[in-house]
């Protein structure tokens, strides 16, 4: 009981100590505003990944493709565990807007609009189709022609706001699509007729995936199409991936496990065939693995900052260091007549823990506090100083962000408060030492006094 | 005297002093490499577009002709040094089995584009040579070279970040193909209409460029600009391009020069080319530099949000050295009462302290600013030594632009945030100089 008494009494007694109370409050207001913001925009990126990705894909990186796709997506859409298959063609190609000069080098994605929308979340990134996505490829203006889906950023303009200005309907543009037709050995299909494939598409609708480099370089195009254009409407036909996603229940790495032992089986009865050799570099990856060159970046990021703020961190196991010599020094007293009524070494250390422990619990309340109030007002402050001051955060024509994160995370919230207590404790733990190893024959004589 | 003497003294009696030097110390370094990291990857940014486009771009909203006579005519102002054109498009390479990307060619001048952007270093095969670069392919006069991005041909090492030269340079010399479109006007029932007719071209690989920029290395193609003129468009008797880049003399001042260029362009689109009022005001004339701005601002606001966060959880320094010093007065309230009855007056006695306190900012900033200095330089080194122990690899060009992280001090920064800190640890030692200065030496000195 005297250890919770004296650790309040120190607490609130102690001015000295408010200080060190205070730079805990402060490192963990800016800790937690800072990691919710980058924790939110790391998971907001990823849920987005994982939205244009599915959960797992079967695929290869040449642009050539794989033959006999057809077969394992039956195999695939038997298998109890999956939701949803969407088989993929992947190329790039030249777009001009017919009746200009202009072209651009863009990717290319041949869909099955229904069966991606089983597979990702490809209905959610549409404007005009978004409630008939079997419509995606069908012009509003004359579902007779050959529609095209655009990326937003290659069709619309965001404003300071990072609203796009959408049209009411699809405006009628034609697009000339040309791109390489290639053999099944990675030659050009064409060789000696202008080596080219060129078809007119129309826009159809606009996609907004909320990847930047996704919306504004990839058009999607009816699978046949596609395919056709891109040499892979042969004989044997090919594709370049197949996207899979998986029953609710069903854990991502488990999924990926039972799809890479229906590739291995079906690889292996399809190894005498013709064109058995595409499968040789086809691999089954999680969304995350196929994904990994950009999610990583952005994980490296936090992970630095996370590093720089345990750096700066240091600075508040300092303070509580010299605050609790400060007091200890102060307090020899207290402990002399603590240790000569009866109380062991290892009690001193656990009253000053306590101490530290309080500190560290109640700074990072605070702090805790501070910044689930900021949080709450950032995007508000942020539209003010935009108002007055013209001054973003991040600039909306820049970047592919809305509103700026603010779910607080519990697992992180957590593991800040963790940290700042862990912090107080390092900090006390050698002037409890200290305080520990006080002899009352020496801070009770009378020259102490 | 005194006050330099009882400064060594708590610097020597009281070790706990080092640890306020060392939290200062910690925070100078921190902000100096953000600062000097974020600034030096600016630079770079701005370098690499001067690097690929010289110091002006004179860009008209479509291509035109004639451009020799103009660029003669910029030549002959003061501020001008030289000049090159550029004829570009976008395209698809096939460059070998299943291998298809898309890429931005530009036509060029090889000899003129080496005195603009002085691009002959960064090419793998000539830039040893004592010759002008060219696209001649050595033994086969009659075939079309080009030069090709060092990304174009090649991925770097996933785990290492960089390209194998041995297995690039194998490249140079093999054909590949790409494709691009060139509009022309064509006739139809209601009259007539613009439309992009596909071109194929082959090409020989003359050289590899690696400019150390992802974006350059991985994007672009440089072929001869009367060839790439003839493939586009067949039918245009005159050399054509779509943009001039200039480099200016070294004393010349950008906007001065930028109005000297304007003027010419008016004159010579007017007069040569016929062009209206309309036309001519599209025409852009800006520095490469001015063409990153909106990124470049971009940046200098993160930066400065970052060193803002920082800076507030650097405030705790200054928390860390009231502590310290609120615990010498309390301890050495003795020494302070002996001083003062000695005749010294309390605003000598609060000035020993909050000099103490400078005293700690200036050795913790000096510090602080080797360490950010030792950091900054060597970063490509620390991050190495990362990647071998950690397996993490931190910088990789395709997400960070570089190849290299850009690790130039940059002390116009420094200065503000040394200067800062020395203040702020002055700030920190006042409250407790106040109360030293406060101390009645009748109370402390009493024999009771």
């Amino acid at each position: 009981m005297y250890k919770i008494i004296l650790s309040f009494r120190y607490l609130f007694r102690k001015r000295i100590s408010y200080l060190a109370f205070l730079a805990v409050a402060l490192c963990v207001f800016i800790v937690v505003v800072v990691m919710t913001v980058m924790t939110g925009l790391v998971t907001d990126f990823k849920r987005k990944n994982r939205n244009f990705v599915g959960d797992c894909v079967v695929g290869t990186e040449s642009l050539v493709g794989f033959a006999y796709y057809g077969d394992f997506v039956e195999i695939l859409e038997q298998a109890d565990f999956i939701e949803g298959v969407s088989p993929v063609i992947k190329s790039y190609a030249l777009i001009s807007p017919v009746g200009t000069e202009r072209s651009i080098g863009v990717e290319i994605m041949g869909i099955k609009p229904v069966e991606h929308n089983m597979a990702t979340g490809f209905s959610g990134t549409l404007y005009h189709r978004k409630g008939d996505v079997s419509k995606a490829f069908e012009p509003a203006y004359d579902p007779n022609l050959t529609g095209c889906v655009v990326g937003i950023d290659l069709w619309l303009v965001r404003d300071a706001k990072g609203r796009y200005s959408y049209e009411a309907s699809p405006a009628e543009t034609a697009l000339a699509v040309s791109c390489f037709p290639l053999t099944a050995k990675g030659a050009l299909a064409k060789a000696g007729v202008g080596m080219i494939n060129t078809k007119t598409f129309y826009y159809s609708d606009n996609s907004q995936s909320g990847l930047a480099r996704v919306d504004s370089s990839l058009i999607y195009l009816p699978f046949e199409q596609a395919q056709l254009l891109c040499g892979m409407a042969g004989p044997v036909k090919r594709a370049n991936a197949i996207h899979i996603k998986f029953k609710p229940n069903v854990k991502v790495e488990d999924g990926c496990e039972k799809v890479t032992l229906l590739w291995q089986g079906f690889a292996e009865e399809k190894s005498g065939e013709k064109s058995a050799h595409l499968l040789e570099k086809v691999t089954v990856q999680s969304w995350k693995d196929y994904r990994r060159a950009f999610i990583a970046a952005m994980e490296k990021e936090q992970t630095m900052m996370t590093v720089m703020f345990a750096l700066v961190g240091i600075t508040t196991v300092f303070i509580v260091f010299v605050v609790f010599y400060m007091i200890i020094s102060h307090k020899s007293k207290d402990i002399g007549i603590l240790k000569s009524i009866g109380v062991s070494n290892a009690n001193i250390i656990k009253l000053f823990f306590g101490f530290a422990f309080l500190v560290g619990l109640l700074g990072s309340g605070v702090g805790l506090f501070a910044g689930w109030l900021f949080l709450l007002r950032m995007n508000r402050l942020e539209n003010w100083l935009f108002e007055h001051f013209k001054f973003q955060l991040w600039d909306r024509t820049i970047y592919a962000i809305g509103d700026i994160p603010n779910q607080m995370d519990f697992r992180v919230l957590a593991v800040i408060v963790l940290s700042a207590i862990v912090a107080c404790l390092a900090g006390a733990f050698l002037p409890s030492r200290r305080a520990a190893s006080l002899k009352p024959v020496e801070t009770l004589q009378v020259s102490q006094l | 005297m005194l006050k330099l003497f009882l400064w060594l003294r708590y610097l020597r009696k009281k070790k706990i002093v080092f640890l306020s030097i060392a939290a200062v110390a910690l925070s100078v370094a921190l902000l100096i490499v953000v600062a000097s990291l974020f600034n030096s990857f600016i630079n770079a940014f701005e370098q690499s577009a001067v690097e690929t486009m010289g110091d002006i771009v004179l860009a008209p909203p479509i291509k035109f002709a004639k451009y020799r006579l103009l660029i003669e005519r910029l030549e002959q102002t003061v501020a001008v040094e030289t000049a090159t054109a550029t004829l570009s498009t976008p395209s698809l390479l096939h460059l070998g089995k299943g291998n298809v990307r898309a890429v931005l060619i530009w036509g060029i001048e090889p000899g003129p584009r080496e005195k603009v952007t002085g691009f002959k270093r960064f090419l793998c095969k000539q830039k040893s040579s004592s010759r002008q670069p060219s696209f001649e392919i050595p033994g086969f006069p009659e075939k079309l070279g080009g030069f090709v991005g060092v990304g174009v041909v090649a991925e770097p090492d996933e785990k290492t970040d960089e390209y194998d030269f041995d297995a690039i340079e194998k490249i140079i010399g093999q054909q590949v193909v790409l494709t691009t479109g060139a509009a022309s006007r064509a006739q139809e029932h209601r009259g007539t209409r613009t439309q992009v007719k596909r071109r194929a071209l082959k090409f020989t690989i003359a050289d590899i460029f690696f400019t150390g920029s992802y974006y350059v290395d991985k994007t672009f193609i440089y072929l001869p600009i009367e060839e790439l003129q003839k493939a586009l468009y067949p039918n245009e008797a005159e050399p054509i391009a779509d943009q001039i880049q200039i480099k200016l003399e070294a004393d010349a001042q950008a906007d001065v020069a930028m109005a000297q260029i304007r003027g010419i362009w008016r004159w010579f689109a007017a007069e040569q080319l016929g062009w209206d009022l309309y036309l001519i005001k599209q025409t852009t004339v800006t520095t490469a530099k001015q063409m990153q701005s909106q990124y470049v601002a971009e940046l200098r606001k993160q930066m400065g949000v970052l060193l803002v966060i920082f800076g507030i959880v650097s405030f705790s320094a200054v928390l860390l050295i009231f502590c310290i010093f609120y615990m010498i007065v309390i301890t050495r309230q003795r020494d302070i009462a002996i001083i003062k009855s000695c005749g010294t007056t309390s605003i000598a006695v609060a000035l020993v302290f909050v000099g103490f306190g400078a005293c700690v900012g200036i050795i913790g900033s000096g510090i602080g600013a080797i360490l950010g200095y030792v950091v900054t330089k060597n970063i490509n080194t620390i991050e190495e030594w990362i990647r071998i122990v950690f397996g993490l690899k931190l910088w990789k060009s395709s997400v960070y632009m570089f190849s290299r992280i850009p690790n130039e001090v940059d002390w116009a920064s420094a200065l503000p945030i040394i200067l800062s800190v020395v203040i702020a640890a002055a700030v920190g030692a006042l409250i407790p100089a106040v109360i030293a200065a406060g101390t009645r030496p009748v109370n402390v000195l009493r024999y009771e």
